[in-house]
């Protein structure tokens, strides 16, 4: 794959737009999902509806960040593409009888740590962190679990929904790719020594432990819906695939990182690893609630109702 | 000379014009000076020439009332942004203002009161609306043709009808497909009654920063939607004591007095923002502190914090602009737009907003490179061709090819820290001693030297490459190039000192 024209890129992006009435969200098929999917799938549209939005708020980060006009302009698309696609999986969520009213699903306890972190730090991180940390969200997270449920769920319209949001997504990771390999260029001595920095900055070590038991927790809703968690690492290596297919790639500092911490994830066997970031998973179950600061405010203005 | 060998060249298309002026009915005799517009620029300039004892004057006004920007831009909250003791002649100060930044009513009133003192009314022609505008390098004569078919004359020609005169629906697909309301905030509907109705703002701008407090006490829901923050700083205003009337009244002295102070306070302010110093980081940190103090939600901060350095963009002031997006029935979307549908707005986050009416505060056409209507110089030449590749003037008034030819806010005249009526006064100035050149010197053609004009606007261009304007940012200043046309780099005192002076080695004479 050659790098991408980002103007072209951004013309495509804004012809391209769909509304959420675009979707007739009471066609027939919604009795498909059965009683046993039901729980599982309500839990897991929760989260999956929450990584979207959380990926739209790294978005808005970047677009404050991005060097160009035409990345500022990309970003701050993309902000409102996953916070459209957020939205989306609401109104999927109201039609399956998984919403209470007009009240947000909550989100699990890792997620609702990186909502935090978000909020608090990722204006300041550097738009190399975050332009390699997001493409990594989406393909594990955003896209690998969208396959899933189009594998387990037959209503129509829910696919008719994510052939939409996967379009979007394709150009989101191919801006994404190219982004990498733009930082891959210069001198890698310059950027290894930069990243040095960053790496000892506390706010950035929040962030990784926000980050590791988010992938974790999600692997166990994957495998509690009775799906192989093979998949989902499949999907991981894709972005190993992908993102080191050329040297200016490969030479990205945060590329290397990220595909270091993805290879040990898909490693069950790396004890080192899994054995603190499960306990993690585990430790933030019991981080009471209450003790977590009021969620801000761009939270509030997701919406599952097509007009406002 | 050599605008007179360059006539002889243009013969043919000279003749044109002047053939497609005699087919014209209705014919006046001609003046000495006519002006384009009968807001503050039109009618100060009167004054002026008057004082000076030119009273052939004649003002074309295309619509049926005097005051220009203040006439048309009447919606609700509508105020200036400079305080009124500078932002009027100081040929004509007025002690009544009721507050510090007076409304559009207040405004529009001391111009009709202009009219009235300076027996100004008949020399207007209302509801003629210049549609060419052409010089006769024959008879050394301007020729305005207006849309009722009439052609006024006259010896010199005065292009006063304002850089920001044409509002202007923003190119927004599916604008013709939505099927409520429409408002623009220069053309307001004040039939119109938005008690209880969903209403939606487009723009965060100068006008939409007055209008939404205003909206929101009465709309049932206000949309605003916003592409990009604006500086906000604090607007110290407030209501003029009775004492102080009285002083102006009885001492003019002391209104000249506050009028000078409020003078070198602006003039300061050109240091944040014309150029980038240790001022700008200062003007900067009392704008974040204006919208921390105001707004405590850090998202909504975040959302209204601008994202390019202060002075690239025109700043604003309010107080209760912040406030008014934090009333219950206020939303914020900073989502981009994607189009307008039957109904209402599409967002990108995939949301259709609907609204009873939209109010488009969405700005002018700015003549970056082209005219209002076609003007038409030596030899036929067509100023908007001659401006394809980005405007320019000499000293901002006088245009090369084209004699006896004044602009008022012209190329590079635009303030960004000080009174517009500042640089105002200063052209206008200029024009009375160009006309009086005119006269005096019996001339057929006043006209500026190509030369001085490029050096003029090699100069102006240098400068304006150090300034905040070019910094990087997108604005109305610039074209879509990055060519700025608009604003003068420098001090008011600077433009002032520059228009001083009428330095006839700068212009080819030719005498009648």
């Amino acid at each position: 794959m050659a790098k991408i024209d980002l103007d072209k890129m951004l013309a495509k992006v804004k012809s391209t737009q769909w509304a959420l009435s675009d979707i007739d969200w009471d066609a027939p098929g919604a009795d498909l999902i059965t009683e046993e999917q039901w729980p599982k799938l309500k839990a897991f549209m929760a989260d999956l509806m929450w990584i979207e939005h959380v990926g739209a708020r790294a978005f808005a980060a970047m677009a404050k960040k991005a060097p160009t006009d035409t990345l500022r302009e990309l970003y701050s698309y993309f902000h409102a593409e996953e916070q459209r696609h957020a939205n989306a999986e609401m109104a999927l969520m109201k039609r399956w009888g998984m919403l209470e009213g007009d009240e947000l699903p909550e989100p699990n306890i890792n997620l609702r740590l990186v909502i935090e972190w978000l909020d608090r730090y990722s204006d300041e991180m550097p738009v190399y962190v975050l332009g390699t940390v997001v493409p990594m969200l989406e393909i594990a997270l955003d896209g690998a679990l969208c396959k899933f449920l189009l594998d387990t769920v037959d209503d129509p319209v829910c696919h008719q929904a994510f052939e939409k949001i996967n379009d979007d997504e394709s150009r989101h990771l191919g801006v994404g790719f190219t982004v990498m390999e733009m930082q891959g260029h210069g001198a890698t001595y310059i950027k290894m020594v930069q990243m040095a920095a960053r790496l000892m900055d506390p706010r950035l070590i929040l962030g990784i432990a926000s980050y590791f038991p988010l992938l974790n927790k999600m692997r166990d809703n994957v495998v509690a819906m009775g799906l192989s968690e093979e998949k989902l690492y499949e999907c991981m290596q894709k972005f190993e695939k992908i993102g080191g297919r050329t040297e200016d790639g490969r030479r990205n500092p945060w590329f290397q990182i990220i595909k270091f911490q993805s290879r040990w994830m898909v490693d069950r066997n790396n004890r080192f690893y899994h054995t603190p970031v499960d306990a993690l998973v585990k430790a933030s179950g019991y981080i009471p609630r209450k003790l977590l600061p009021a969620v801000p405010s761009w939270v509030k203005e997701l919406t599952y109702k097509p007009t406002a | 000379m050599t605008n007179a060998t360059s006539n002889r060249k243009r013969g043919k298309r000279a003749s044109a014009a002047k053939a497609e002026a005699q087919v014209t009915p209705i014919k006046s005799k001609p003046s000495t000076v006519l002006i384009v517009g009968a807001g503050f620029a039109g009618l100060g300039t009167a004054i002026r020439l008057k004082q000076a004892g030119i009273n052939n004057i004649v003002i074309l006004e295309r619509a049926g009332e005097v005051g220009g920007t203040w006439r048309d831009n009447n919606y609700p909250g509508a105020a200036c942004d400079i305080p009124s003791n500078l932002y009027s002649f100081s040929f004509d100060q007025n002690p009544e203002w009721s507050r510090s930044f007076s409304g559009s009513a207040e405004i529009l009133d001391y111009i009709r009161s202009m009219v009235e003192k300076f027996d100004l009314a008949r020399y207007i022609r209302f509801n003629q609306n210049v549609t060419d505008l052409a010089f006769d390098d024959d008879y050394g004569l301007w020729h305005a043709t207006t849309d009722r078919g009439e052609v006024f004359s006259a010896r010199a020609a005065v292009m006063a009808q304002g850089p920001l005169s044409n509002a202007r629906f923003p190119d927004i697909e599916g604008i013709e497909e939505y099927q409520g309301h429409k408002i623009h905030s220069a053309a307001w509907d004040h039939d119109y009654d938005f008690r209880g109705k969903k209403v939606g703002v487009v723009g965060t701008g100068a006008s939409a920063i007055q209008i939404i407090p205003e909206l929101v006490k009465e709309a049932g829901k206000l949309t605003v939607f916003q592409r990009t923050p604006a500086w906000v700083m604090p607007r110290p205003d407030f209501e003029t004591p009775n004492w102080q009337k009285v002083l102006f009244r009885k001492l003019p002295v002391s209104q000249s007095a506050l009028r000078k102070g409020l003078y070198l306070a602006h003039e300061s302010m050109a240091l944040a923002v014309i150029w980038n110093s240790p001022m700008t980081r200062l003007a900067e940190r009392l704008g974040r502190g204006h919208l921390k103090r105001q707004v405590k939600d850090r998202w909504l901060r975040r959302q209204l914090t601008p994202n390019y350095r202060i002075g690239c963009k025109r700043i604003l002031v309010s107080n209760d602009y912040y406030p008014a997006l934090q009333q219950p029935n206020c939303k914020l979307i900073t989502w981009p737009i994607v189009r307008l549908s039957r109904n209402g707005i599409r967002t990108v986050e995939g949301i259709e907003h609907q609204f009873d009416c939209i109010v488009f505060a969405t700005g002018f056409d700015v003549s970056n490179s082209g005219t209002p209507f076609p003007v038409r110089g030596s030899g036929g030449r067509l100023l908007s061709e001659d401006w394809q590749r980005g405007a320019q003037a000499y000293k901002s008034i006088n245009v090369a090819g084209y004699p006896n030819l004044f602009l008022t806010f012209g190329p590079n005249s635009g303030p960004g820290h000080n009174s517009a009526l500042v640089y105002m006064e200063s052209q206008i100035d200029y024009i009375v001693k160009g006309v009086q050149t005119i006269l005096e010197k019996n001339l057929k053609a006043l006209a500026v030297r190509d030369r001085a004009q490029q050096t003029y606007n090699d100069d102006i261009q240098r400068r304006l490459a150090k300034t905040n304007w070019n910094s990087g940012c997108k604005s109305w200043y610039l074209t879509e190039d990055g060519y700025n046309a608009t604003m003068f780099p420098g001090f008011a005192t600077q433009y002032a000192r520059q228009m001083a002076e009428l330095d006839l080695r700068d212009y080819a004479l030719i005498t009648a």
